[in-house]
């Protein structure tokens, strides 16, 4: 019970409340402990990676063990690792420990296998949204009416083309940014960070300890 | 008219295909006019070509999935830098972004005949999402060693007198995240108080309208748009010039469906009323 709950809100609450305070204060001492701290954030992202990597690769063996539906695709995850893995520890023959080559194997498969293949799927977004867009943007209310309004003023202005047409379109866009989109992102903003700030303060004082796992609390 | 409101969805991916691709395949262009934003990032790296030695720090925050809309940016902006004499020392805070901004550095450095270590230094990635701005505010050469080939940033001397964020005449941050709201702005910005401009994917860039307000934010360049009208200010057009013609394009039968989607909705509606 101590070290699973008593320990951890503990240390929760030690370094969220000098995280806090430490932002406020600029004497040196303070300065050199929010530098340690900052450090040892980095150092905890670095070994995050470690542990995602694990889950990333426990999850697909797993799928592959149980012949899950798709199984062969992760073997394509697995098998695209490893040869990533060995180009990168190759490093264009200067080996794992010299600074990373900037050409060679991995160079080539980042530049010409994933970069194409992120960007690919990342603009098939442009199909995805125009079929989404003719079978659900309808104006079936005043304020979908109103919506929908503001979103083709947007789709033509924000484009070249918009300016082509009328000089009302470019017009438009910087009103609707400028005007209700800002106030509604600062409204959302400040809601945002409140909640924020709310939920920091009840970790930071052990009120709220689900991040500590185990379901009832 | 439910034939038309059930549309099979292949057509309509079909106009998207033809939308996008021809357009990149033609040669026409349609007059491209810098937004306010924009132009405040143009005039921010004026302004800094104006000061003594100028020297900027360019931070990129992207992946793979966001080169089509941030790599060209990401080269108008060092081209601009570049053309104008402006030091640039790049950094990275997004695990796959190294790769890319070596090329886009490689590429530019190139095309201006700058030289590696006097002209701009490449330290590379790390970790920690805010936490390295907190470093670099407090000490950039503690925060970043060494740059990517093992050089201590106190023996390069674009680098060298470099102590912390607030001896960059801009910090430009380049996001395909929350880098700049969640990151940059907190805990940069705010807490020592340097000039700071970002460009980031069309979709996050309402975010971001209440800091370019509130000039937290000094200059904004949006989306592959944003990239074209950076590519017209500095006179240079690139692919993103190309690829406002299949955006646009792209948006018009967009809105066309839109159109004839709520068309045959309201038709099909007085139908079954009447």
């Amino acid at each position: 019970m101590f070290l699973t709950r008593t320990l951890p809100t503990l240390l929760a609450f030690a370094f969220g409340a000098v995280a806090v305070l430490i932002y406020y204060i600029p004497h040196g001492v303070a300065q050199e402990i929010e530098r340690e701290l900052s450090l040892w954030l980095r150092i905890l992202y670095a070994f995050a990676y470690f542990l995602g990597l694990y889950s990333i690769l426990n999850l697909h063996w797993t799928r592959i063990q149980r012949r899950q539906g798709g199984w062969a695709y992760s073997g394509v995850a697995i098998a695209s690792f490893l040869v990533m893995f060995l180009f990168v520890v190759y490093n264009d023959g200067a080996g794992p420990f010299a600074p990373q080559a900037s050409a060679g194997g991995y160079q080539w498969m980042f530049t010409y296998i994933h970069v194409a293949c992120s960007s690919t799927m990342f603009s098939m977004l442009a199909f995805y949204i125009a079929s989404a867009a003719y079978r659900t943007f309808r104006a079936r209310s005043s304020d979908a009416a109103i919506l929908l309004v503001a979103a083709i003023i947007l789709m033509v202005g924000r484009v070249p083309i918009g300016h082509a047409i009328s000089d009302f379109f470019p017009e438009a866009v910087a009103w609707l940014m400028e005007v209700p989109n800002l106030a509604a992102k600062r409204g959302i903003i400040l809601g945002v960070s409140l909640g924020a700030i709310a939920t920091s303060l009840r970790i930071i004082f052990g009120i709220e300890r689900s991040y500590l796992g185990g379901g009832d609390e | 008219m439910e034939r038309l409101l059930n549309i099979d969805r292949r057509i309509i991916f079909a106009f998207v295909f033809v939308g996008v691709a021809v357009p990149l395949l033609i040669d026409f262009s349609f007059p491209i006019k810098p937004t306010e934003p924009v132009q405040r990032v143009y005039d921010e790296f004026e302004r800094v070509a104006s000061e003594d030695d100028p020297v900027v720090l360019l931070a990129f925050s992207y992946g793979a999935s966001t080169v089509p809309e941030m790599q060209p940016m990401s080269l108008a902006i060092l081209r601009h830098a570049f053309s104008r004499d402006i030091k640039v020392v790049a950094i990275c805070l997004w695990p796959e972004a190294p790769g890319l901004a070596q090329a886009a550095l490689d590429q530019v450095a190139g095309e201006y005949g700058k030289e590696y270590g006097t002209d701009y230094a490449f330290l590379g990635y790390k970790p920690g999402l805010w936490a390295p701005i907190i470093n670099m505010g407090q000490d950039f050469h503690d925060a970043w060693p060494r740059d990517t080939q093992g050089t201590l940033v106190g023996d390069i001397p674009v680098t060298a007198n470099i102590r912390n964020l607030n001896d960059f005449n801009l910090v430009f941050d380049f996001a395909a995240g929350d880098s700049i709201e969640f990151w940059w702005i907190p805990f940069g910005v705010e807490k020592y108080k340097f000039a700071f401009s970002g460009g980031c994917t069309a979709v996050m860039a309402p975010d971001l309208y209440p800091f370019l307000q509130s000039n937290q934010l000094r200059g904004m360049i949006g989306g592959l748009a944003g990239a074209a009208e950076y590519e017209k200010l500095v006179e240079i057009p690139g692919s993103a010039t190309a690829g406002m013609r299949a955006q646009s394009i792209a948006h018009l039968i967009i809105v066309a469906f839109i159109l004839i989607g709520n068309a045959a909705y309201f038709a099909s509606r007085r139908r079954g009323a009447a």
